[in-house]
């Protein structure tokens, strides 16, 4: 590999294999200059998060070399373990889990951690501090106790504490992977800030879009660099994408549809790019275009014109919320009163599919715990499948009968196989051994696990014990399912499986209600519920929340619009006639195709 | 299933107590501990009530607050202070009723006992309530400092025990969020004979051990990545501790407070 001095990393031909005979890298080379901005992509297992260790000195190959910031930590094999201390000094991680990264109780102190290890002086210290909590926008809560922050906060703590050790290298291994829209932004704005001033950031993301920001992307595919190049270099093998687990950004795949459709615009990564392209290309055709697309927007099947609210009327509600409080009593911290919910109502027909969407601290949670019938409200009632859940007892008889799917559900595994903790559901209904047994491989087929039933939980792949907590619930066959952010942290394929999943639970006629924090997601759902702060602010069919008076609106208060209404609003700002209210990437396609002049495929 | 912590529980303010060092402060509520015993009449007792009120009221704690705080282990006293009351069999008797006896010794130890252990869980309140985590570990570190002097992990354990108050939190929610998930599986937590109530724990307990032994997975990256390497080395502090004047003036309180129990004994 080449000599050069600017290089931040030099991998040559690196391997590493784990204790249990996996290789989790297989002779990759890679060489990373100060100030540059590499996203690695791949699927779950495809050794990005190794090469992201190895890139901050956290791994150490057994085959291959490795220089770090100038430091020859690995020579053919050879691991010089001082070389690593001192390359470690110059190098900073930030991952996932924001709560495994934060050690002290105090904002600033955590920050000021790295820096002390480093042997900095205390003014300087002191010095640091404040500039990278300024840098990161957290100077207002330098002394607040971090596990009181929102996940986004908490990980730009993090980032600031790896910042103060003045890295010369900061990897990032999926850093927004469990936060909103809103975090993972401001996470990304900070990236492109260093860079600019000369810091090498390796980004490992599952996030297609984000790759776009950077100078260059890795595709990482069995321990090996499948793909290398510019953005739009990786992202126009089409054929390669897919089978590494990938799917394409927004614009190429929208570019993709319609190019599909007839219309003449380039193939690009680039949002603007095809932005232009469109509303150039809708120019000559603005004067035949007809108007309709405002009022029928797409062929959506479900788009039955009518008021949300009276179309409970005639179906059976599964989960009734009337006007209803709840505070959590929390008495020794002195924050008693402060109301999670208050006179929050809501109705969930059956076989329906809800969305719960708000920022961190809105209520989401708690409205979950009590549709769940694991509290009961402090005021107004929750009835469940026609139980209310006042009273202790028929609380606990409806445990059994609702599915709920934590955050991060793999936390509920607990049992020696697969097999047996996906029966422990079942089990505790009652149901007979072979009724247990039946369902458990129902289960386990539906999520596709039927091979690894007598494997340990633990395992497993990250992907995989989420599938299989998921199988652990679906197993109890709920006529109400309740998930709470089912897809954060799951790649593309992970996401698309898990679509896949819950539309066949749907079909059996489950009612399932979830909280999400993308807007994507919600817009599929038959409704979507808006919380702030304690309150519902908007609830209705997707199409009336995100309808275009409320943008600003959902942007107040933390959120925003589903990716392709964004993009539509954005094309009739340069120029494009009005497109509707498309809610999916398919519908936005066939509304500019049609303001083209191109017609409905 | 609600958990309550009550560790940790630091209200922000800048109070004369609030500025003292944590090793002063932490030290000064050890000695009131032990003092505290040695408290045998109703002079020495309001001489403790006297100092208790005072260091409360130099907190600046709202006074809701601090009671709260105290509450659950004040239940206990009370508990207590009736067994005292059944058990002591000293002096005359008062009452005697078959095996129900009580006598001035059982009333003296009932009421004194307890009243004088409420001083302590003063102190000890205002200790948690005046120092941040941070600055507890770090009164521990430096009590644990003669330890490193000989060889033993003096500094490390101080820092496992701030690591420990950091992720107290943390765990709770990851308990409280397991039990949840458990019992809408159906699970019969608190429920039915002791044997089914030990073994419908395993579900939670054991998710929960592996849900932390990932966490410590984490955080020992987390720690590395920091180059945190233990007390040896280059490490420095932020803010290192210094005694200041007013530091002196609290320790001359405290013995103060113990000067004036011995004189009333």
């Amino acid at each position: 590999m080449r000599e050069s001095p600017s290089s931040a990393i030099e991998l040559e031909a690196v391997t590493l294999r784990y204790p249990h005979g996996v290789t989790a890298l297989d002779h990759v080379s890679l060489s990373i200059a100060a100030g540059e901005r590499v996203c690695v992509l791949g699927a779950n297992g495809s050794g990005k998060s190794t090469l992201a260790l190895a890139c901050c000195g956290l791994l150490a190959p057994d085959e291959g070399s490795v220089s770090l910031v100038g430091h020859a930590c690995c020579v053919d094999g050879q691991v010089d373990l001082a070389a690593y201390r001192e390359a470690r000094r110059e190098l900073g991680l930030v991952f996932q889990n924001p709560d495994d990264q934060i050690v002290t109780t105090v904002v600033a102190e955590d920050v000021a951690f790295g820096p002390e290890n480093l042997g900095v002086a205390p003014d300087e210290i002191g010095r640091r501090v404040e500039r990278e909590l300024h840098r990161v926008a957290l100077q207002e809560l330098a002394d607040a106790d971090p596990s009181r922050l929102s996940g986004g906060q908490k990980q730009r703590v993090a980032i600031a504490g790896a910042l103060a050790m003045r890295p010369r290298v900061l990897v990032f291994d999926e850093p927004g992977a469990l936060l909103d829209m809103r975090g993972r932004r401001s996470i990304m704005a900070v990236m492109g800030k260093l860079a600019a001033e000369g810091v090498a950031v390796v980004h490992v993301t599952h996030f297609m879009d984000e790759a776009l920001a950077a100078d260059r992307v890795v595709v990482m595919d069995h321990g090996r660099i499948a793909l290398m190049g510019t953005p739009e270099e990786v992202f126009a093998s089409v054929d390669g994408l897919r089978g590494l687990g990938l799917e394409r950004p927004f614009a190429a795949r929208l570019s993709d549809r319609l190019r599909d459709r007839g219309l003449d615009v380039p193939w690009t990564c680039d949002e603007a790019e095809l932005e232009r392209a469109v509303a150039h290309a809708a120019q000559p055709a603005h004067g035949e275009h007809t108007d309709d697309a405002r009022t029928d927007g797409a062929p959506a099947s479900s788009d039955v014109p009518g008021k949300a609210p009276t179309q409970g009327a005639s179906t059976e509600s599964v989960v009734s919320v009337r006007n209803v409080s709840y505070a959590y009593g929390t008495a020794d911290d002195g924050r008693r009163g402060r109301k999670a919910l208050d006179g929050v109502s809501l109705e969930v027909p059956a076989g329906s599919t809800l969305a719960i969407v708000g920022q961190t601290g809105s209520g989401k949670s708690t409205l979950l715990r009590l549709v769940c019938a694991l509290e009961a409200p402090d005021a107004g009632e929750v009835v469940v499948a026609g139980v209310p859940t006042a009273r202790k007892r028929d609380r606990r008889r409806l445990h059994g009968r609702i599915g709920l799917v934590m955050q991060r559900p793999e936390r509920q595994l607990f049992a020696q196989t697969v097999r047996e903790d996906v029966s422990f559901g079942p089990r505790n209904l009652g149901l007979p051994a072979d009724e247990v047994a039946r369902r458990c491989d129902e289960a386990l087929a539906l999520v596709g696990l039927s091979g690894k039933a007598d494997a340990s939980p633990f395992e497993l792949s990250g992907g995989q014990q989420r599938l299989c907590a998921i199988a652990g619930i679906l197993a109890m066959r709920p006529r109400l399912l309740v998930l709470d952010e089912p897809m954060a942290g799951l790649d593309p394929r992970g996401r698309a499986e898990l679509m896949r999943i819950l539309a066949s639970v749907r079909e059996g006629g489950a009612t399932i209600v979830q909280v999400t924090h993308s807007m994507d997601d919600a817009a599929r759902c038959d409704r979507v519920v808006v919380l702030d702060r304690s309150h519902v602010i908007m609830a209705g069919r997707p199409r009336e929340v995100f309808a275009a008076r409320h943008g600003q609106e959902l942007r107040d208060v933390g959120l925003g619009m589903p990716r392709s209404l964004e993009v539509a609003r954005s094309l009739e700002g340069a120029g494009v006639p009005c497109l509707g209210e498309p809610l999916g990437i398919d519908e936005l396609a066939d509304a500019i195709a049609r303001a083209c002049g191109k017609g409905t495929a | 299933m609600a958990f309550r912590v009550s560790i940790g529980q630091y209200h922000p303010g800048t109070s004369p107590l609030h500025r003292l060092d944590p090793r002063t402060k932490a030290a000064g509520a050890l000695v009131v501990c032990v003092a505290v015993f040695f408290i045998g009449d109703a002079a020495q007792l309001a001489l403790g009530f006297a100092f208790a009120l005072a260091i409360a009221a130099l907190s600046r704690v709202p006074v809701g607050k601090l009671l709260r705080s105290i509450r659950p282990l004040v239940a206990v006293l009370f508990v207590l202070g009736i067994f005292n009351l059944l058990l002591v069999r000293s002096g005359h008797v008062l009452v005697g009723l078959g095996s129900l006896v009580i006598t001035t010794g059982g009333v003296r130890a009932a009421v004194l006992y307890p009243l004088r252990m409420v001083v302590a869980i003063v102190a000890v309140a205002v200790l948690l309530l005046t120092a941040t985590p941070a600055q507890l570990a770090d009164a521990f570190d430096a009590a644990l400092a003669p330890l490193s002097r000989i060889g033993l992990p003096g500094h490390e354990l101080a820092m496992v025990f701030s690591l420990m108050l950091r992720f107290v939190p943390t765990i709770a929610d990851e308990a409280s969020a397991i039990v949840d998930a458990q019992t809408v599986r159906g699970a019969s937590l608190g429920e039915g004979s002791p044997v089914r109530r030990l073994r419908a724990v395993i579900p939670v307990v054991v998710a929960l051990l592996a849900s932390s032994a990932r966490h410590a997975d984490g955080l020992a990256r987390a720690l590395d990545a920091r180059c945190y390497e233990g007390g040896s080395g280059r490490r420095t502090r932020w803010h290192p501790l210094r005694f200041a004047v007013r530091d002196a003036v609290a320790a001359a309180c405290v013995a103060g407070f113990c000067l004036g129990l011995a004189l009333l004994a």
